[in-house]
């Protein structure tokens, strides 16, 4: 076969990918930057190109600061503790015992369960009255609603939800470190916790970095468990409102599509940012094979 | 090893089953409590202490959710968007990755890197614009609007790639002396070698389309129109605190999801986390 026709082949089959992602995801990736620059009236019928006008107001606007640091926050508390108790489960289950498979499958079941459908459980699960929480602590803390809790309760949804998934990445990279090593250490007389911490952590850094960076990207786009266990007129908003959760609030509630926009492309700065120091960094560690 | 030593591996054995089935339960709870919720009574699941269990299992919140919220057409709409988002991004995806692996075509490196490029940005940058775009094409409210912008996928391209760079060329030369044109060897030959990771794809794709909340909730509104996240989304402020009935919602939304789950459970696990393993 000539290279011509191979190449019209070639052509053929990425066509289909490489049209829809331009027409769905490219060009609206340009027109939300551009879409900051402009101010809408009339439902967009008239639009005024304003510079950076937008952005002004954003950065004099407390919301938006308080919007950014509650995501912020978010990030910080939901990330390490992902991340520590996902190794720790998987250091457990790693260790040979019996059940590892049903384990690994109720760890499981929270991923496969509709955020939506959680969130309302766990509204429940924290009502202050008759909340089962309450309940068994033998409290009376109204964790949705109170501004110093209402956070920690999205983070603990969050992590509830999220360590299945990544303690079993960390099980596929605990599974991958040679188990001489181990037997090695096993003969200088190493202790548990040191052969973790001298052989396994430091192999299980590429691991360890890649589950962190992706983690990070998806907390800082936190919307549907705000959405859903904070609602809109819960007095805790204000404390745990996340940058998407203003851009939809923005965009679908006040219409205001351009400062909508520049919550968005802050987002958008925020994740480019972290994107670029996965590659940097993967690059120094990962090794691939 | 000596006798002290494995009884200290039976201790510390217990200890490690302890912590799991402790964290087990937790994980499990909302379940439980979705479910027994669902069958109380609204005065039952309201009571102060809790009542942990009913006095008779009571389905009717079942029967109410399903006809005062248009259940039937969530479910359609969900599985309905669901398929397109699974069926089209696996045969799109994989011709396309299958080309950037193995064929050296002119602009081969510059079209990838555009179709890669969109996975840095997060998903509500792109929600605005679409909308404007659905707009002007008389979509929003729709069911098409549901699933149009998803029939391709930038993720499970770079996937499917990663697999198809691994296949050894022997195959294919032979397969080219015979005289087969690229999309010949793709699908007879490419196709069945990469089975596991399209099942993780499909997989992937059906989770992230059934679960997904704010896309549906931006675009529709109409109840026929909306998928069972963003109808869970409006019976939580129809129903306020009636509990059984959004018990039973939320149970009747997640229990497809959580079967596919329970029969195919070493697929899903394998798949998922071998998935993001290579990604």
């Amino acid at each position: 076969m000539n290279s011509r026709s191979r190449n019209m082949w070639a052509y053929f089959m990425v066509a289909p990918t490489l049209i829809g992602t331009l027409v769905f995801w490219s060009w609206p990736a340009f027109y939300s930057i551009y879409l900051g620059f402009l101010k809408s009236e009339n439902f967009g019928l008239v639009n005024h190109w304003v510079g950076f006008d937008n952005y002004q107001k954003l950065f004099k606007d407390e919301e938006f600061w308080q919007n950014l640091k509650n995501t912020l926050k978010y990030m910080v508390l939901f990330v390490p503790s992902t991340i520590v108790l996902s190794t720790f489960f998987a250091v457990l289950l790693n260790a040979k015992i019996k059940g590892q498979s049903a384990y690994r499958v109720i760890f499981f079941l929270p991923q496969v369960t509709m955020p939506a459908a959680a969130a309302m459980v766990w509204v429940v699960l924290f009502a202050q009255d008759y909340g089962l929480l309450n309940h068994v602590l033998g409290t009376r803390v109204s964790w949705l609603s109170d501004p110093r809790f209402a956070m920690y309760s999205v983070v603990l949804v969050g992590v509830w939800a999220a360590i299945g998934f990544n303690m079993l990445l960390i099980l596929a990279g605990l599974q991958g470190i040679p188990k001489t090593l181990y037997e090695a250490a096993e003969i200088d007389g190493a202790v548990r916790f040191n052969k973790f911490r001298y052989i396994t952590l430091p192999l299980l850094t590429p691991t360890l970095f890649f589950t962190t960076v992706v983690l990070m990207i998806g907390a800082s786009q936190i919307f549907d468990s705000i959405y859903l266990l904070i609602g809109k007129t819960n007095v805790a908003l204000p404390s745990v409102r996340s940058l998407v959760y203003a851009y939809y609030q923005n965009s679908f509630v006040y219409y205001d599509q351009n400062y909508g926009a520049v919550i968005v492309n802050i987002l958008l700065f925020i994740n480019l940012i972290l994107t670029g120091l996965q590659f940097l960094f993967q690059k120094k560690w990962v090794v691939y094979d | 090893m000596n006798g002290s030593e494995t009884l200290s591996n039976k201790k510390t054995n217990i200890v490690i089953h302890a912590v799991l089935i402790a964290t087990s339960v937790v994980m499990i709870v909302p379940f439980i409590w979705m479910l027994l919720t669902s069958v109380k009574t609204p005065m039952e699941a309201t009571q102060i202490p809790v009542k942990i269990f009913p006095d008779v299992l009571r389905w009717g919140s079942y029967t109410e959710a399903f006809v005062q919220s248009s259940f039937k057409y969530y479910y359609f709409n969900t599985a309905f968007s669901a398929l397109m988002k699974t069926v089209f991004p696996i045969i799109f995806s994989s011709m396309a990755a299958f080309a950037f692996a193995r064929i050296r075509f002119p602009g081969r490196g510059i079209c990838f890197f555009v179709i890669i490029s969109v996975m840095m940005v997060p998903n509500p940058v792109f929600y605005t614009p679409q909308y404007l775009m659905m707009s002007k094409l008389g979509l929003v409210n729709t069911v098409t609007a549901l699933w149009i912008a998803a029939l391709i996928s930038p993720f499970a391209t770079f996937l499917l790639r990663q697999f198809f760079l691994g296949i050894s060329k022997e195959l294919e030369e032979a397969a080219i002396l015979d005289g087969c044109n690229p999309f010949q060897i793709y699908w007879h030959i490419m196709l069945p070698l990469v089975k596991s990771a399209l099942v993780a794809v499909v997989i992937i794709q059906m989770l992230w389309a059934w679960n997904e909340l704010q896309w549906p909730l931006i675009i529709n509104s109409s109840p026929e129109k909306l998928t069972l996240s963003a109808g869970l989304a409006t019976l939580v402020s129809k129903f306020a605190t009636n509990y059984p009935v959004l018990m039973a919602g939320a149970f009747m939304a997640v229990i497809p999801m959580i079967l596919l789950f329970f029969v195919f459970q070493k697929r899903f696990i394998e798949g998922v986390a071998f998935s993001a393993h290579k990604g």
